[in-house]
């Protein structure tokens, strides 16, 4: 249709002015489209998680200091580190623990701290004052704490079915599994709970010790003199070449380990084996251990390896990657007979999420939609229907340039505002109608109709609207943990909130001349021609 | 048309409230009846205020700790006591059991110290579920069921054993519901303090999985080398202390460096088991232990431990704990399905009572959010103690105060809005005082959620940012109102009451579609456990608000004089 000049058209507001800009612009059908587009696309690449990141800054300073009491250990070493700590700026709190042998202070940033430069003040601050520490402790460990890469997204329990390989080697392949999965992209750290080191085990008998004479320092001694390690040595020979030579580990097996001769007895060696039971095992000093326990009745040991993924990433991409790679491996797994189970999976919660928000807007906008054919008609219903999709896309794109992600939050934040973002949309087609269908509506051209019903209601939409963004701005100045909990609200819900009204104000009277003719046909076609 | 035949029904039924003295009065009489009446259903605790509801999850987490000083074993003994009640449950697929440390990091986790665990003492099970949508018991209500279970049958198996259930919560974690601080100068005193609060808490209905988060002392056994015997028997102190070590601890003495294998495999002594158990948990038992093991000395001969070292007996010492520089001892407590607002209160009033005899109990002045605190002074030696309320409780003053504060700034800045739309103060002041009425809806909603549903439905954090919306929303409603009446009787000159009435028809039917499209909009909401608070107060505000919008606004607008 060619364009036709609007300019004659009276409009008072913006809203009447976009209405008048849009209504024969060609670029409108495109800008829809692109607007589609980017809001789709959003949608998708979008990292998604379950809990928003909050950042919080801290971390621990753990001072061992062997054979001091908790009292000695409050006065000496954690008095003077909570006084020096004080000084920091930006610290909220400060925890001591003065316990038998370590002391452990905690300190927590005030919420929305640049996690960086806490971190390093906070280590500046121990360092610089080494010398007020007394001098009898070891090296104070600074360690900053992270919630968005020290809570894991996938935890996996590795166990072993039949034992069909040595616990070594099933450790082995594991940690093996594990360097894998450090690869992959996205993924910041990889750990494993439950899993035993390899050992030989050397548990000596008391009762045969004391019936040979023998000290447990002799079989320490014993041990320590044979497990040496020597590197290559080079001699040159005559003529100036060299010979390299290297010395063998005296240690290769166990069977090295029983047969080191500790002492002397009556003139026959006596071999460790005599005195002590050799394995070779796990480290049975450790007693932490882990299991898993079936709905069967079933239990096995297991060692959890657990995911964490770098912040601002998307738990659902990653959590598929390890999956896929873990898929891969099944197989080979399966043979070794190792089995696993996924015991957590953020990735899945996440998208669980996700989906619910998809879920929930369309039922929403069908009900929506249902309701406004009852009252308005299915064409003016159709119009409020395609913007809903339009006001979240430019919603969901421009979240995505603010960095933020989809979680549970901001899926709160989006099902908050889907109630509020559809009124101006009815607003102005209720007023297009009422117009349309008013007795004078003959008379009036269509396009000067459509826009000026739009400006009509422009003011006060403009007014309402900028009413309810006022009311959830402030929101943004609740202070803690909850603020920042709930920062996702006052970000998006006026973004949604100012989208409604230009997606109504563009769309509405656009789509009200495509698609809604008035209650006399004839009049319509008249007043069309007339114009032209 | 059917439309205009009701609309001119609606406009008649207006006008005749808005021409009859005793009908407007009525109507005055009602709204304030039923403002009033809602605003009085939280004094007499009818709707229930809560921080944020409990969240259905897929998983939860059991943490054991037994007391300082067991051994891995009796830690086990419980955990799988722990266990086995809940492989009976047909919703459980399957339980991972930590021994000897925290369970992989999660949200509740990273507050609740459970990364740092590290001890024989400690255990975690987590429980996982299967998915929440195919199961009809949420995981909240089936922690609460299984809760007494579990006690009754796995605490008596190592005395003095705590265990904690631990759901994920559905806002940022705390550290406990119901945290208590007691400060103090000297810790033995606050130690004792803290067991009488964690009494008082028990004895406190709605509060479970009480603990004391202090170290219990435990009979320990000291053994001190005697210097002059050390030298005289050619030893040194350091070769006894490394033979004690090496005996009963056991140490890595060499390592073996493998070429096929990731790490280097290390070769441990220790004595055996058997050879280290002893026969209780008495001085003479390790006195007849410790005169097995011999050390041998400079020139080759024999020596017997018992001859160096002198054994004491004594008392473990407790750990000491300070937040911001002060010794203190957190009581926690967790909520069984109810707010914390009221066992709190309740339990701060048996605290109260319980410790003015000992003790001179002073409350804290003014309204903060440590307004619950409660100074102790000794009656016989002056000393001073605070018992500071701290975790979720603080949480939500702290978010309830900062809301309320958000909420204040955006009444006035709508308030500012209006006046420079309408320049006028009285205007402004009926749209805004109209938005504010949707709070009887709010509350009522509430109410009548909490009678349909078979839980406690409480107002949360999520049922207060909803009514900050409303405020929007119901404004909306009164402008549009507003400024129809106004263009009637500047534009077609229409007498004002008449205008007001026809403007209230008119507007009826937007103000409807948009009221309906937020309830619609909200209804999936309502029956969300964390966002429920939202769409009950979406919904029953905006009801409100239409009600409030189109009879009552129009009345005041009436009695206005500028329009």
């Amino acid at each position: 249709m060619k364009e036709k000049d609007l300019s004659n058209i009276k409009v008072t507001d913006s809203a009447g002015k976009l209405a008048r800009g849009f209504l024969y612009n060609p670029l409108t059908a495109v800008l829809a489209i692109f607007l589609l587009a980017i809001g789709y696309i959003s949608l998708e690449v979008m990292p998604r998680e379950e809990d928003p990141q909050i950042s919080i800054s801290g971390g621990s300073i753990i001072v061992p200091a062997p054979g001091l009491k908790p009292k000695e250990i409050e006065q000496i070493i954690v008095e003077p580190l909570e006084t020096k700590l004080r000084e920091i700026k930006g610290i909220e709190h400060i925890y001591s623990m003065s316990m038998d042998n370590v002391a452990v202070v905690n300190v927590m940033y005030h919420i929305g701290q640049n996690r960086e430069i806490s971190n390093l003040k906070l280590y500046d601050k121990v360092m610089q004052n080494m010398d007020k520490l007394p001098k009898n402790i070891m090296q104070p460990l600074v360690k900053p704490f992270d919630i968005d890469i020290d809570i894991p997204i996938l935890g996996i329990a590795f166990y072993q079915k039949d034992k069909s390989i040595s616990y070594p080697q099933y450790l082995e392949t594991i940690e093996n599994l594990k360097k894998d999965i450090s690869a992959i992209d996205s993924v910041s750290k990889t750990e494993l709970k439950g899993e035993h080191k390899e050992q030989y085990n050397v548990e000596v008998d008391l009762a045969k010790l004391k019936g040979y004479h023998l000290s447990l320092g002799q079989i320490v001694q014993g041990i320590k003199s044979i497990a040496v390690r020597v590197p290559s040595v080079n001699a040159p020979t005559k003529n100036n070449e060299l010979v390299i030579f290297g010395i063998k580990n005296a240690i290769d097996s166990i069977k090295d380990v029983e047969n080191i001769m500790v002492a002397q007895y009556m003139g026959s060696p006596i071999y460790l084996r005599d005195v002590a039971k050799i394995t070779d095992s796990i480290d049975i000093q450790n007693k932490q251990s882990a299991k898993i326990f079936f709905k069967d009745g079933q239990s096995y040991e297991q060692i959890t390896l657990s995911v964490s993924k770098l912040a601002g990433t998307n738990a659902v991409f990653v959590a598929d990657d390890v999956k896929e790679l873990l898929d891969s491996h099944k197989e080979t797994l399966n043979k070794l007979g190792i089995s696993y189970t996924i015991t957590r999976d953020y990735g899945v919660r996440a998208n669980d999420a996700v989906n619910e928000l998809v879920h929930h807007l369309v039922i929403t906008i069908v009900i929506i939609a249902v309701m406004l054919v009852f009252f308005l008609g299915w064409k003016e219903s159709l119009i409020v229907t395609f913007t809903v999709p339009a006001i979240l896309a430019i919603t969901l794109f421009i979240a995505y340039m603010g960095d933020q992600t989809i979680n549970r939050i901001t899926l709160f934040a989006f099902l908050l505002s889907l109630g509020l973002l559809v009124d101006a949309a009815i607003i102005v087609i209720e007023n297009i109608h009422r117009h349309m269908h008013a007795h004078d509506s003959e008379q009036r051209d269509i396009d000067e109709l459509l826009i000026s019903a739009t400006d009509e209601i422009g003011a006060p939409t403009n007014v309402a609207t900028l009413a309810i963004i006022l009311t959830m701005v402030p929101m943004a100045f609740v202070g803690g943990m909850m603020g920042e909990f709930m920062k996702p609200i006052p970000f998006n819900v006026p973004v949604a909130l100012l989208a409604s009204l230009f997606i109504a104000y563009i769309f509405t009277p656009y789509l009200g001349r495509k698609l809604l003719h008035r209650s006399e046909d004839g009049a319509h076609q008249h007043t069309e021609k007339e114009a032209n | 048309m059917g439309h205009e035949h009701q609309g001119k029904k609606f406009e008649e039924f207006v006008y005749g409230i808005l021409d009859n003295p005793k009908k407007t009065l009525i109507v005055f009489g009602l709204v304030a009846l039923f403002f009033v009446g809602s605003i009085m259903m939280f004094p007499t605790k009818i709707v229930l205020a809560k921080m944020l509801p409990g969240k259905s999850t897929n998983t939860f987490t059991v943490y054991i700790d037994t007391p300082n000083g067991s051994s891995i074993h009796q830690t086990k003994a419980v955990s799988e006591c722990v266990i086995n009640i809940f492989q009976k449950e047909k919703h459980v697929t399957d339980l991972e059991l930590f021994l000897g440390q925290g369970s992989p990091l999660d949200y509740a986790g990273l507050v609740k110290g459970s990364g740092m665990k590290m001890g024989e003492q400690f255990a975690e099970v987590v429980v996982n579920l299967t998915d929440k949508h195919s199961r009809d018991e949420k995981s909240f209500n089936m922690v609460q069921r299984l809760r007494p279970i579990l006690k009754d049958k796995c605490l008596p198996i190592v005395k003095n054993t705590n265990i904690k259930m631990i759901e994920m919560p559905a806002g940022p974690p705390t550290l406990a519901s119901i945290v208590v601080e007691v400060y103090g100068k000297y810790n033995q005193k606050v130690i004792e303090l803290s067991h009488d609060v964690a009494k008082i808490l028990q004895k406190t209905d709605g509060l479970v999985d009480i603990d004391i988060m202090a170290d219990e002392s435990y009979k320990k056994y000291q053994l001190v080398p005697i210097s002059d015997k050390v030298s005289k028997s050619g030893l040194s102190v350091e070769q006894v202390n490394q033979i004690l070590y090496l005996a009963f601890e056991g140490m890595g003495v060499a390592v073996k460096n493998t070429i096929e294998l990731n790490n280097q495999i290390s070769i441990f002594v220790s004595l055996s088991d058997e050879s280290q158990t002893m026969n209780s948990n008495t001085l003479s038992a390790l006195k007849a232990k410790l005169s097995q093991l011999s050390l041998m000395n400079k020139n080759g001969m024999m020596i017997p431990l018992t001859e160096v070292v002198a054994i004491e007996e004594g008392e473990s010492a407790p750990m000491i704990y300070h937040k911001n520089l002060k010794t203190m001892v957190n009581v926690v407590a967790e909520t069984d399905m109810v707010s914390q607002v009221y066992p709190l209160l309740d339990a701060r009033e048996k605290m109260i009572e319980y410790f003015s005899d000992k003790y001179e109990v002073s409350k804290v002045d003014g309204i903060t959010t440590y307004m619950f605190d409660l100074k102790l002074k000794d009656k016989t030696n002056g000393e001073e103690y605070l018992l500071r309320w701290d975790g979720e409780m603080k949480v939500t003053l702290d978010t309830f105060r900062d809301l309320g504060a958000a909420f204040i700034a955006a009444l006035i800045l709508i308030f500012l809005l209006l006046v420079v739309y309408y320049k006028s103060f009285v205007l402004s002041s009926i749209v805004l005082g109209g938005s504010f009425l949707s709070i009887i809806g709010v509350i009522i909603g509430h109410w009548v959620a909490d009678l349909v549903t078979t839980e406690t439905f409480f107002l949360t954090a999520t049922s207060l940012i909803g009514f900050i919306a409303l405020m929007g929303i119901s404004s909306r409603n009164s402008l549009l109102l507003i400024d129809f009446a106004k263009s009637l009787i500047q534009e077609k000159d229409i007498p004002k009451r008449r205008a007001i009435a026809i403007a209230s028809a008119t507007r009826s039917k937007p103000i409807m579609l948009t009221a309906i499209a937020i309830i619609l909009g909200s209804a999936l909401l309502a029956s969300d456990p964390v966002f429920g608070g939202l769409g009950v107060a979406l919904i029953s505000g905006t009801v409100a608000a239409v009600i409030v919008s189109l009879i009552f606004i129009p009345i005041l607008m009436d009695k206005t004089k500028d329009i």
